[in-house]
């Protein structure tokens, strides 16, 4: 299997996210992922791309990048938000505003679980401000772990 | 598309039954909202939500279950789940989601519940 960079660019819509965690998934299935780790890894996939769209890239028209990076060992995926024309909602993800929702997160909110829920699932998670003003959150899924290998 | 045509209603004694037949992503877990939403304005009380049909379920989807839950227990109603797949128990479990909504296996344990 060669080494495969996949770059995606996806109008800012909640619409546009199903399609993406199809072929993620599919990808992911390809590599040789277990079945329970491909439906975390759509899952990982979902809640970024949500955040994406509810508090980064808020038009619709400036869009989510996706850069998808596989190998034999691991599958990578960096979603990239542009952050909005509000200067309040660039930068959304900083490391304060990260602390705050993981400090109040609790079972019974209704929201502010995603990252908690990408943190938990990925074995690498980083978040960091890009060039364009947006959010850049990171994860990679290792694929070389006695749960991963089929049966 | 509209979603909530795969989200379909019934009611069996008095409990209205909602029944999902589309995975619950962010795009789908509006539309769920809504129709729970309409589920309150109606004055329902109890609520089951049948999850048989559904393979993946993101936090957007379950928040807004553990939301109306919530609500109807205010009026002396409640919103029980079942027949999950193991990656969805996994999801509410991850979450804590399991801890403030109930859970069953079978739509029938659900019903009985009540």
């Amino acid at each position: 299997m060669a080494n495969a960079d996949i770059k995606l660019k996806i109008p800012s819509a909640v619409f546009y996210i199903d399609p993406v965690r199809a072929f993620i998934g599919t990808l992911a299935k390809n590599l040789g992922f277990a079945r329970k780790r491909v439906a975390d890894i759509q899952l990982v996939i979902d809640e970024i791309c949500s955040n994406a769209v509810h508090h980064g890239s808020i038009d619709a028209t400036v869009g989510i990048k996706l850069q998808i990076r596989s190998d034999a060992h691991s599958l990578e995926i960096l979603v990239s938000d542009t952050g909005s024309r509000d200067n309040k909602e660039k930068h959304w993800l900083t490391p304060e505003r990260l602390s705050e929702i993981e400090a109040n997160r609790s079972p019974s909110n209704e929201g502010g679980h995603g990252i908690f829920i990408a943190k938990s699932l990925s074995d690498t998670y980083e978040i960091q401000i890009n060039a364009a003003g947006g959010t850049d959150v990171r994860v990679v899924f290792k694929l070389l772990k006695p749960t991963d290998i089929k049966p | 598309m509209d979603s909530t045509k795969l989200m379909k209603l019934r009611e069996e004694s008095g409990i209205k039954i909602l029944e999902i037949k589309t995975d619950l992503s962010s795009y789908a877990a509006s539309d769920l909202r809504k129709v729970l939403e309409g589920l309150l304005a109606e004055k329902a009380e109890k609520v089951v939500v049948n999850l048989s049909q559904v393979s993946h379920i993101n936090s957007t989807a379950v928040g807004a279950l553990v939301g109306v839950a919530k609500r109807l227990r205010q009026n002396g109603g409640d919103l029980k789940i079942c027949e999950l797949a193991d990656n969805l128990t996994r999801t509410f479990n991850l979450i804590g989601a399991s801890s403030v909504v109930e859970i069953y296996e079978s739509e029938n344990s659900a019903l009985a519940a009540f």
